[in-house]
């Protein structure tokens, strides 16, 4: 209700894409899914004077694998992420991470592509990505270019796109054998957004944490890989995490409707070992 | 009469089995579309943030929050609302006989939402627990009935069924 | 089964008390049924308010020049457009030292803002899509000033003045027995403060209507309201004869109070009245979140003074609301707070003090349970304490202080009716067994009961009156006129079930018109809990008037008794024959005896109260009940999940029991989401909610289903002994809830909404161990 009307563009390729958005100028922006997008343009948090819809491109969509990756188009939904035999089998952290967004209505409509770009720190996809260290093609319609998902979320909805840079597909490494992972979340009510999630891999051999990756959502500007976490678990076993994890510092939260910093912060430490403590159990199963 | 840089474009949908053509601005929402330019209004406006369900309606079989789809994106797809499960008389499908029986609408304002949540969940022919049925209402609000008729309604409907 | 009705006095009745589906249902469920916003009139314009970014402010510019250039732009109305721009309501009971005191407020806002997001301007355009930019488009220049955010601050020395009057609105004192006495001889004092935050209705359909101006130049108005007769402010704006005023009121998506002050009402009347064209203005989630009035926020401070066997001896209470910028209901509803703030108990002694202070922060008014519900966590967190510390069970010592019929609330006014409050206890306590043990390591489980008391019926000394007209058709179906407004509740379903067990018409048989201010006969307010009381009594009236006057035509006709005759849905039943309805009815006409009649009830009477509250009947009368919740810990996270929930409440009679299991399962759901999740956040006046991702009712999942045990004592004074249900069931949950809490974890919360991270300070604060 009560949008400024703007132009609606429907395109049948990226590179289109990237030439609309190049001649609005910043003015513009890419609509797949819709469902980061039109809340925001209801609430008139956003002016816009087009919308350019990539949802019909034909291209950008589904799930893919090679030897040591999954390649996910951008186009892909929240449910088919869900429901992927692949990404079941070669990436479940992203199934759970994907199940944690909204209601159905959202998975059914909302796409990868568009999650990662709109760029919430609170979104689960782009803190599964973070851990996963996923990595993102970006094309300008002429030339791609290859970011990590670290290096791609920069803060608040604000990311490595140029103003006309699209993203074209995501680049997943498959959870290797030994590997275990957990995803935890705290929110207000189901679906909502989480005020912390956690997600986490782990590999242990006779017992033991040999290598691992840890993320944290909500607690900062953007997705935080916790290096210090990752080094002080390293090598523990599953009992000893509550000692090894400390009190999580670099973190930077804040205080909105939802939470407190401080409550952030003391969620922060629960559920990365709560996470901890899953991916240690899924990677003693898996070796 | 619209003043503004928009692009008017023509739009068909089938809306419970009719075939309905309207020409508007590329910016509406589906919600707005049904509502104000096809006359469809049994789909309402809650939130407009996705968050309320009040204006869930199926796009080819699934449920979407109407206003936060444009109906420029819906070309050529089948769209079904609650109305479009009432017969020509009005009769009520065994779903909305449950709702009935059950008192699953007290002022009604989230029941067409509720109904469309509620077909797709029984669309998959799964029987669910009442939690599992709890789950996936998640999504739909509703501020009278504190949602236990509307889990009885679906839980009967389901049972029905079978 | 998750419900059950208990212990009927009342007779064998054929329609009353059956759990029917409501007559309005098979239209909402097949999504045909047209609310307030569906309407569409042939060149209809739209219309948008602009609003105040700031809490407070003068303003020093306003300029339309350049939204009425833009295309598609009717008019921008200001201010000094509005023949009656300044509307006050009288402020009852603050007459002895300032005289009549106004509170006054405009419609469109000309030089000072009070509260953000007050309305400005009124925009009016042929579509939809121009609104936005021509809402931007109004200039608005403001001039800050300070920002009173809460009512310590305004009732501080010197505070800048929210209105001219100061910024005290309204308070009320209660004085009973010798309060000091009581504390100085008590074996044990309980004391505690409780904090509830603003609160939104948030029902799902939000403000909406549509105007239009009829071939007679009366002023239709078709909106969601709880109140019809608002045509009378209405034409005081616009400078009409009320006569030329209409308002409609729909199937309405929800009111719980929201809808009981104006909302799109003055700004439809003006738009039409202006472009003499049809207008719909409907507000966004954001708009209702922001600016439409909300449930106080109080700050409540308990003493109570206990004997060692648990007898209260008294109570000594000081209550603050934030009235918000302007007063609408505020001083009403504190009125409420005061009187029911020592709860269902006898409390021989008792001091209570009550304020309520302009602030800068959005206006309070109209809630579902109307100030009597914020006390519930007062008093019946001091009722729990006081268990723990004299180690009794806090259901017997409920019990033991429970009000009983002749006791008198410390407001001075009688409980005339039979209170059956301890069954409700033994119900709920019955009914849920033994406490649960937890499910998980590192979460613990915690179980209580809280009782409470809530009037239903508006304030004797108002004078409420109701009236409705039933008239048969020849046919032998059934026409009920009232005013009524359907908010959800059944009301219009209930009238037609009364009818019918009456008039012995098939409830299929029977249109119910409502919500009509010039066709139907008024029945005044759908709050208060007053509905089934005044328009039900009133249709009872009228039904009885109705089958007597039909009854005597046919007596005389066939010459049988009259007290042998009764009226069935075969027709008139007498010892020797019976008349089937149309012939009856054409006895009826040939004698000239009417086929219809217009019943009219009148409330109980009052005089009216003074600031100090002594010894007057208040109420018409009171509902009671018992909830019982356990609750399971998360002692790391602070999350909670309610695993059970029961709620009892002695109904007097459910004249429909899904209706009254309804009205009871919603209500304690509204109250677990205030309980738990739902805050209007504002900051230095700023309202922080900006929509339904911020502002958190619950969801399927955040509630258990509801068990309700329902009680019929009959004793209520509504028809057929019925009592009103629709407020009473929100209170309890705030200080079951509470309690439960500190069952389980050893402290107690005592700010709403209990969140996870004040759960956290209690597991810190409680001997149920720290957090990791």
């Amino acid at each position: 209700m009560f949008v400024k009307p703007f132009r609606y563009q429907r395109v049948e390729s990226l590179a289109e894409a990237a030439a609309a958005l190049r001649e609005a100028g910043g003015d513009a922006k890419v609509i797949a899914g819709g469902q980061s997008l039109l809340p925001m343009m209801n609430l008139g948090l956003l002016d816009l004077v087009a919308m350019i819809d990539v949802s019909g491109v034909a291209d950008a969509r589904g799930v893919t694998q090679d030897d040591g990756y999954l390649h996910i188009g951008a186009l892909t939904r929240h449910v088919e992420l869900e429901t992927d035999a692949f990404i079941a089998s070669h990436q479940p952290l992203l199934r759970a991470a994907a199940a944690n967004v909204g209601s159905r209505r959202i998975r059914n409509r909302g796409t990868l592509g568009g999650s990662l770009a709109h760029s919430d720190p609170a979104a689960e996809l782009p803190l599964a990505m973070t851990a996963l260290g996923a990595e993102y093609e970006l094309t300008d319609g002429t030339s791609t270019r290859t970011v990590p998902a670290s290096e791609f979320h920069l803060s608040y909805y604000m990311t490595a796109l140029r103003e006309d840079e699209l993203i074209a597909a995501v680049r997943v490494p498959k959870l290797g054998t030994g590997w275990g992972w957990g995803f935890q979340e705290v929110s207000r009510r189901p679906g909502d957004f989480a005020i912390v999630s956690a997600a986490v891999l782990i590999r242990m051999a006779a017992g033991q944490i040999v290598e691992s990756r840890v993320a944290l959502g909500g607690v900062s500007e953007r997705p935080l890989r916790l290096g210090a976490v990752e080094s002080s678990v390293s090598g523990a076993s599953v009992t000893d995490l509550e000692e090894r994890v400390g009190p999580i510092g670099s973190l930077d939260p804040v205080t909105d409707t939802s939470a407190s910093a401080e409550h952030r912060h003391h969620l922060a430490r629960v559920l990365t070992l709560r996470a901890l403590a899953d991916a240690c159990r899924r990677a003693e199963e898996s070796a | 009469m619209n003043p503004s840089a928009t692009t008017d474009l023509a739009v068909t949908m089938s809306v419970n089995g009719r075939p309905v053509t309207r020409v508007a601005g590329g910016h509406m929402t589906l919600l707005r579309w049904l509502r104000d330019e096809a006359g469809v209004l049994d789909p309402k406006y809650g939130c407009g943030e996705g968050v309320c369900g009040a204006c869930t309606v199926l796009v080819d079989g699934e449920p979407a929050s109407a206003c936060i789809v444009l109906a420029a994106q819906c070309e050529g797809t089948e769209i079904t609302t609650a109305a479009g499960l009432t017969g020509p008389a009005g009769e009520l499908n065994p779903l909305q006989e449950a709702f009935h029986r059950r008192h699953g609408a007290q002022c009604g304002f989230c029941t067409p939402g509720m109904l469309m949540c509620a077909t797709a969940m029984l669309a998959d022919g799964r029987e669910r627990t009442r939690d599992e049925i709890r789950e996936e209402l998640h999504g739909n609000l509703c501020r009278c009935t504190g949602y236990q008729p509307i889990v009885d309604a679906i839980e009967d409907a389901q049972g029905a069924a079978r | 089964m998750n419900s059950e009705i208990r212990g009927s006095k009342v007779d064998e009745l054929r329609i009353v008390g059956k759990p029917l589906a409501r007559h309005d249902a098979a239209e909402k469920i097949a999504g045909s049924t047209r609310y307030a916003g569906d309407l569409a009139y042939e060149g209809m314009l739209h219309a948008r308010l602009v609003r105040a970014q700031v809490p407070s402010a003068r303003i020093t510019r306003r300029d339309t020049v350049a939204a009425r250039a833009l295309p598609g732009v009717i008019a921008v109305l200001l201010g000094e457009d509005v023949p009656n721009n300044e509307i006050s309501v009288d402020v009852p009971g603050q007459t002895i030292a300032v005289g009549a005191l106004k509170a006054r407020m405009q419609i469109l806002a000309t030089e000072r803002i009070r509260f953000h997001g007050e309305p400005i301007a009124l925009v009016i355009a042929e579509h939809e899509d121009a609104l936005a930019a021509a809402c931007e488009a109004v200039e608005v220049e403001y001039e800050d000033l300070p920002v009173i955010a809460d009512p310590d601050t305004a009732l501080a020395d010197g505070a800048c003045a929210v209105h001219e009057s100061g910024n005290l609105l309204a308070e009320w004192d209660i004085d009973r027995g010798d309060v000091d006495g009581a504390f100085a001889q008590a074996d044990v004092i309980i004391e505690g403060e409780y904090r509830t935050q603003f609160v939104d209705h948030a029902y799902l359909e939000p403000e909406a209507g549509v105007s239009w101006l009829d071939d007679d130049g009366v002023l239709n108005l078709r909106v969601a309201t709880q109140v019809v007769e608002h045509y009378r402010d209405i034409a005081k704006i616009l400078g009409v004869p009320d006569s030329k005023v209409r308002v409609i009121a729909p199937y309405v998506g929800g009111g719980f109070g929201g809808k009981e002050d104006m909302t799109v009402e003055p700004y439809l009347a003006l738009a039409t009245t202006h472009t003499r064209r049809p207008v719909r203005m409907q507000w966004t989630r954001n708009e209702s979140l922001l600016a439409r009035a909300k449930r106080h926020r109080n700050t409540m401070r308990y003493r109570t003074a206990a004997a060692s066997d648990g007898t209260i001896l008294a109570q000594d209470i000081e209550i603050i609301s934030d009235a918000g910028a302007y007063a609408y209901l505020s001083a009403l509803v504190l009125l409420y707070s005061s009187v029911h703030a020592c709860g269902p108990y006898r409390t021989p002694s008792a001091r209570i003090r009550a304020k309520t202070a302009y602030t800068n922060n959005p206006p309070t008014s109209a809630f579902r349970g109307f100030g009597g519900m914020q006390v519930v966590l007062g008093y019946e967190s001091q009722m729990d304490e006081l268990a723990k510390r004299l180690n009794l069970d806090p259901g017997e010592i409920r019990k033991k202080n429970a009000l009983q019929r002749g006791d008198r609330l410390p407001v001075g006014q009688e409980i005339i009716t039979e209170v059956q409050l301890a069954q409700t206890i033994d119900a709920v306590r019955e009914r849920a067994g033994d406490k649960p043990a937890p499910r998980r390591p590192r979460t613990a489980v915690g179980r209580a009961i809280a009782s409470n008391i809530q009037s239903y019926g508006r304030l004797v000394w108002l004078n409420d009156s109701a009236a409705a007209w039933i008239g048969f058709q020849m046919d032998g179906s059934l026409t009920v006129r009232c005013g009524v407004p359907d908010i959800g509740g059944g009301q219009a379903s209930s009238l037609a079930q009364i009818s019918s067990e009456v008039l012995g018409v098939d409830m299929d048989r029977i249109a119910v018109h409502f919500g009509d201010s010039a066709l139907n006969p008024l029945a005044g307010t759908t709050t208060a809990t007053r509905q089934l009381l005044m328009s039900g009594n009133a249709t009872y009236e009228a039904a009885v008037l109705l089958r007597d006057q039909i009854l005597a035509a046919v007596a005389t006709e066939t010459g049988q008794p009259v007290e042998a005759l009764s009226l069935t849905p075969d027709g008139v039943k007498g010892p020797d024959q019976t008349t089937p309805v149309p012939a009856a009815l054409q006895i009826c006409r040939r004698r000239n005896v009417p086929v219809e009649a217009l019943g009219t009830f009148f409330g109980p009477k009052g005089k009216e109260v003074t600031r100090e509250l002594d010894g007057e009947r208040l109420f018409p009368d009171f509902t009671f009940g018992t909830h019982l919740a356990d609750v399971e810990v998360d002692l790391d996270t602070g999350e909670l999940k309610v695993l059970r929930y029961i709620a009892s409440h002695d109904v007097g009679r459910a004249i429909n029991p899904l209706s009254v299991e309804g009205q009871i399962a919603g209500a304690a759901v509204q109250g677990l989401g205030q309980a738990l999740l739902e805050e209007i956040v504002v900051q230095d006046g700023v309202n922080l909610t900006g929509g339904f991702f911020q502002y958190l009712i619950p969801t399927a999942m955040d509630v258990p289903d509801i068990e309700t045990i329902v009680l019929e004592s009959g004793e209520g004074l509504g028809p057929f002994g019925a009592r009103g249900i629709g407020e009473p069931p929100i209170g309890p949950p705030l200080a079951v809830i509470s309690s439960a809490i500190a069952d389980a974890v050893g402290a107690r919360p005592t700010t709403l909404p209990i969140t996870p991270e004040r759960v956290l300070e209690c597991v810190r604060r409680g001997a149920g161990g720290g957090p990791t």
